[in-house]
């Protein structure tokens, strides 16, 4: 391969996944030159990461499907080669950042693609020790992955990704799980990357972030490039045009002032849900405990828990819906001092992982669950519950064969039919366009104009700015 | 600092997993229970050397309870229906060195000290690469067991310690549907990763987790195998 030839050459590639009636990606071309930082834009299911596999020739060897049309990574043709051969080419970071790391320990894992290509030893711990110098991570190594933080380990992934210099780093949304200062950090190592002069691809909804760093934007629709914007070009189009194409906003700051705006006490009675002097957190081996200020949760209100990683917002919503003990303190439910028992009975949370929380292979049996399916005043009112979250189509379909926010709108309607007042979501817009953004806002609302109470655990300035009544940082009002 | 205690007080994977052969042995062999009861406790030592006393305690209190149920007559009792429970208990102690030497293997050794070791004894990539992940996948597991309790939990389904016994089987199938359900999604996700990153690629390995047969390896093995050997040699 020319240094001046193109890093990644797509002509007119197409690829159908197995079982799938169309297409993922269409008829696509791109050439994408040595150095480039170019974002990978577009609604869910646009084809971003399927282009992405493509990129990395995970399609067609691992995704199995109909590929056509011709793929040049790195000069190498995709479809005469194994992925082993892209190994020291291009790094690869993807969306979950609990399920790409392979090694218990962080230095074994940046060691981890050195070993597969045979280095000696030595080699191994200086690459190591360059990587480290470079991102600023020595103070992770030698450490269980397990317990760090979902932006840590997002870090020891972009490490291991370029511990061999490849050429090309291909990046599938690689923040949806992250909060803002891990998203800094994110950015600042694709800083160093372009530095060094790699070639970085990345499919992205959140977009604030890569501002000033992007050289290029590629719209994506229905599995084909719309557009292809020069990063100026693309940065001058108006919040309206951005917003039109169905894309997250460039710029954050108006979300974050109407934020700080909102993040204000309320003097009230008839809460819900109250604390009082509370203190959470763990016993034991991973134990962590901190005070967290008293907070009222009221019904018709949507109340969004902000703070980063690791502050404790999993633990306060993990305490208020009773699935683990105050370490001191309260929770009180209408004002009576509840115990964990009473508020897991009042109380739902929508994990952020919903596929742990549904259990029937029905959607209708998903909400008769417990209940006495033969009584048709019970059916009636599942159906009504269905009606109102737009599920009524999919009464008889198999719970995991729907979309994410399909999932999530089941669960939701699990916890309607058992009578929940208090309804808990975590993180329900990680890895969201903003059009199912905005669908989610509105199912919050509307569950609040139903007279539920609703606290929303998110990083996600929109949606906290565009849907919440009142914000709580749990990281200020430490 | 950290690695020489590790490398003082775990064994090498290569003795882990002579320790879980000679366990299998045992199964295999119906050794007498003065023999298996000597295993025990052998194989429970390097747990507790491992700082996993906690574990061996559970695992000896468990051996002690079903030993004494297998020792039970019925006839004298005159409850015959505890023929099954002594028989249970029987076949369950007989599989509990298996379970034990597994733990140990499972919850002591890192994958790549793992990957290193087969390597060492020349195991093929085929074998190699399907264990590591599975290796890498048990603590996920537990991590996904605990989701869904608290699932459970919220859904008001078989919540509390009495909830599972009364319906056992329903219960079960509400754990095993999102266990497995998301076990193929983290199985993708592990393999796409591993692919990515070099781990089926052809051609030599390496490691720099260096791991070597000390002699208390050599020793833990030699004690091990001794009390097994004679019993199916016919001594004891």
């Amino acid at each position: 391969m020319n240094n001046d030839d193109p890093t990644i050459r797509s002509q007119h590639v197409e690829f159908t996944y197995d079982g799938a009636v169309e297409p993922a990606v269409h008829d696509t071309s791109l050439a994408v030159e040595p150095g480039e930082c170019v974002v990978l834009c577009g609604a869910s299911g646009c084809g971003k990461t399927t282009y992405t596999r493509i990129i990395n020739a995970l399609v067609p060897s691992f995704f199995h499907g109909a590929f056509s049309g011709r793929q040049y990574t790195c000069g190498l043709d995709t479809a005469g080669i194994s992925i082993d051969q892209l190994t020291p080419l291009v790094g690869s970071v993807f969306q979950n950042p609990k399920t790409q790391y392979f090694n218990a320990n962080t230095t074994d894992e940046l060691a981890f693609p050195a070993e597969n290509m045979g280095y000696t030893p030595e080699e191994i711990n200086r690459r190591i020790g360059e990587v480290c110098e470079r991102f600023g991570i020595a103070h992770l190594m030698d450490r269980s992955i397990f317990r760090l933080s979902g932006g840590q380990k997002q870090r020891i992934a972009m490490a291991a990704a370029v511990v061999l210099s490849p050429k090309l780093v291909v990046l599938d949304e690689p923040t949806s799980n992250l909060d803002a200062a891990a998203i800094a950090d994110m950015r600042q190592m694709i800083e160093e990357l372009k530095a060094q002069g790699m070639t970085v691809v990345i499919a992205e909804h959140r977009l604030a972030w890569l501002n000033g760093v992007a050289d290029r934007y590629v719209v994506f629709d229905g599995g084909r490039i719309v557009q292809d914007y020069a990063a100026e070009e693309f940065l001058s189009l108006g919040a309206g045009c951005i917003a039109a194409m169905g894309l997250r906003a460039l710029d954050l700051e108006p979300y974050r002032a109407k934020i700080r705006l909102l993040d204000q006490p309320v003097e009230s009675s008839d809460a819900v849900v109250r604390t009082r002097g509370l203190r959470i957190g763990y016993r034991g081996r991973e134990a962590f405990a901190r005070p967290v200020p008293d907070m009222a949760f009221h019904a018709g209100q949507i109340v969004g828990v902000m703070g980063g990683n690791g502050c404790g917002k999993s633990t306060l919503v993990r305490t208020l819906t009773g699935l683990i003990e105050p370490l001191a303190g309260a929770v009180e439910l209408h004002g009576k001092p509840a115990k964990p028992h009473d508020l897991t009975r009042a109380g739902f949370m929508v994990m952020q992982d919903v596929n742990y929380q549904l259990f029937s292979d029905g959607v209708r049996d998903e909400l008769l669950i417990g209940l006495d399916d033969t009584n048709p005043q019970i059916v009636d009112q599942a159906n009504k519950v269905l009606a109102s979250l737009d599920l009524a189509p999919f009464a008889e379909r198999h719970p995991m064969s729907l979309s994410g926010g399909q999932k999530q709108r089941v669960a939701i309607a699990s916890a309607l039919m058992s009578g929940k007042e208090f309804i808990v979501l975590d993180e329900p817009t990680s890895g969201l366009d903003r059009f199912h953004m905005e669908q989610v806002g509105r199912l919050l609302r509307q569950l609040a104009d139903q007279g539920k109470a609703i606290a929303v655990v998110t990083h996600d300035e929109e949606l906290a700015a565009g849907w919440c009544d009142r914000i709580i940082n749990l990281e200020r009002s430490l | 600092m950290n690695s020489v205690c590790g490398r003082i007080r775990n064994l090498d994977p290569r003795t882990k997993l002579v320790l879980l052969i000679l366990a299998n042995l045992m199964l295999f062999f119906h050794v007498a229970v003065s023999t298996q009861a000597v295993m025990v406790v052998l194989f429970l030592l390097p747990l507790v050397a491992a700082g996993r006393w906690r574990m061996a305690l559970k695992f000896a209190v468990v051996y002690a309870v079903l030993t004494a149920l297998g020792f039970l007559d019925p006839e004298f009792l005159g409850m015959p229906w505890l023929h099954v429970v002594s028989a249970l208990a029987v076949g369950a102690n007989m599989m509990l060195p298996c379970f034990i030497t597994g733990a140990y293997a499972f919850s002591t050794t890192s994958p790549s000290a793992f990957i290193c070791a087969m390597r060492r004894i020349h195991m093929p990539e085929a074998v190699v690469i399907p264990c590591v992940v599975v290796i890498r996948f048990f603590p996920t597991v537990a991590q996904d067991y605990r989701q869904i309790r608290a699932a459970m939990a919220l859904r008001g389904i078989a919540s509390g310690g009495w909830g599972m016994l009364r319906h056992p089987a329903q219960s079960l199938e509400y754990i095993l549907i999102p266990l497995l359900m998301n076990a193929t999604n983290v199985a993708q996700d592990l393999s796409v990763a591993a692919l990515t990153k070099g781990l089926g690629r052809a051609g030599a390995h390496t490691s720099r987790t260096r791991i070597h047969m000390t002699p208390i390896d050599w020793l833990t093995i030699v004690v091990c195998t001794v009390p097994l050997a004679l019993d199916i040699a016919g001594v004891i």
